[in-house]
């Protein structure tokens, strides 16, 4: 198995069982899911040191839209709890 | 226009693209669905996460060579077959010495010492950058200097590997895993003037050949001049084992 397949496949296992934890345990908040999948999505992608810098640049590239989602949901949430 | 046609056929039959955007149109389908119409939560960040997932695979085929397989196979084996032809004609027997690129004028090669059992000690200081050179001062000294695949690998790297064995496997393992795709990992450690590389999931069969023989499978290739670069001395392959899934390397450091 390449190293793109091993990737994309640990992506979807990753994404498949923080769904189903989330769900089992009745989670209802769509941010929480959201949040959850960015930092799976976030740690793996680090883990695979050894891509290609090519490849490496385009998904730093989606990291950091994924971490700006982020950023807003955690500004969002402090700003509720602040006023 | 043939070669815009021939790309653009190349980057339809990019199996990531069409996973990705097969992840994307799912994933922005099911997402509203499940959230307006069903009213699920589960449902649409499962929708979200397939649209994640879409965005890698599309980035992922971004970063593949316009090149099939099939025409890198060749140019490969073209290298390769003249590479034998000329090894062959000049009857070298003797393992290729991989030299770092402090020894080559700034281009990590191989020389390849015409007479077999040379004395290997000889191989210090600079050797000029010529196809035939002396690397010794005895007059059966000479040997054919050749790039290899490792050698032409060794410009890929971000940076030059430190002499400790987690700096070698850390460089092999980006070239062979990362940037090659040639095996699944390496193992390397360092003893008694050895290194000893252990390859796994090699995509590369070692072939009892000439070519092989004399500078090493491609993996070999690759690991020695890695290892060379990295110690800055001069390497030769001294054994190579495929058994299992699993191929060893076997490095004697010179000098």
């Amino acid at each position: 198995m390449t190293i793109f397949n091993k990737y994309l496949m640990t992506l979807v296992l990753a994404a498949s069982m923080v769904n189903i934890f989330l769900a089992f345990f009745k989670q209802n908040s769509l941010e929480i899911y959201f949040v959850v999948n960015i930092l799976s999505y976030l740690i793996i992608t680090l883990l695979y040191v050894y891509i290609n810098p090519r490849a490496r640049a385009a998904l730093n590239a989606i990291s950091a839209i994924l971490f700006g989602g982020f950023m807003v949901i955690v500004i969002i949430k402090v700003l509720e709890i602040i006023y | 226009m043939l070669l815009i046609f021939q790309e653009e056929k190349l980057r339809t039959r990019n199996p990531y693209r069409a996973l990705g955007f097969g992840f994307c149109l799912a994933g922005a389908i099911f997402a509203p669905v499940s959230y307006f119409i069903v009213s699920s939560v589960p449902l649409t960040a499962i929708g979200l996460s397939a649209i994640m997932i879409g965005l890698t695979a599309i980035a992922l085929a971004s970063s593949r060579p316009a090149l099939s397989p099939e025409s890198c196979e060749v140019m490969l084996r073209t290298g390769m077959e003249n590479m034998s032809a000329l090894i062959e004609e000049l009857g070298l027997r003797s393992k290729a010495i991989y030299l770092p690129s402090s020894m080559r004028e700034g281009k990590a090669q191989a020389v390849i010492p015409l007479v077999d059992n040379g004395n290997l000690t000889q191989v210090k200081g600079k050797i000029p950058g010529r196809l035939i050179v002396r690397y010794g001062s005895n007059p059966e000294d000479m040997a054919i200097a050749v790039s290899t695949p490792g050698s032409i690998n060794i410009g890929m790297l971000e940076s030059r590997p430190g002499p400790t064995a987690s700096e070698i496997e850390a460089a092999a393992s980006y070239v062979l895993s990362g940037l090659l795709d040639l095996a699944d990992s390496v193992t390397v450690n360092l003893s008694n003037g050895r290194v000893n590389a252990e390859v796994n999931g090699s995509r590369i069969r070692y072939e009892d050949i000439w070519f092989y023989r004399c500078l090493g499978s491609p993996l070999a290739s690759i690991i020695a001049a890695i290892s060379s670069e990295a110690l800055e001395k001069p390497v030769r392959i001294l054994e190579e084992k495929q058994e299992r899934g699993k191929s060893r390397v076997v490095i004697e450091v010179l000098s």
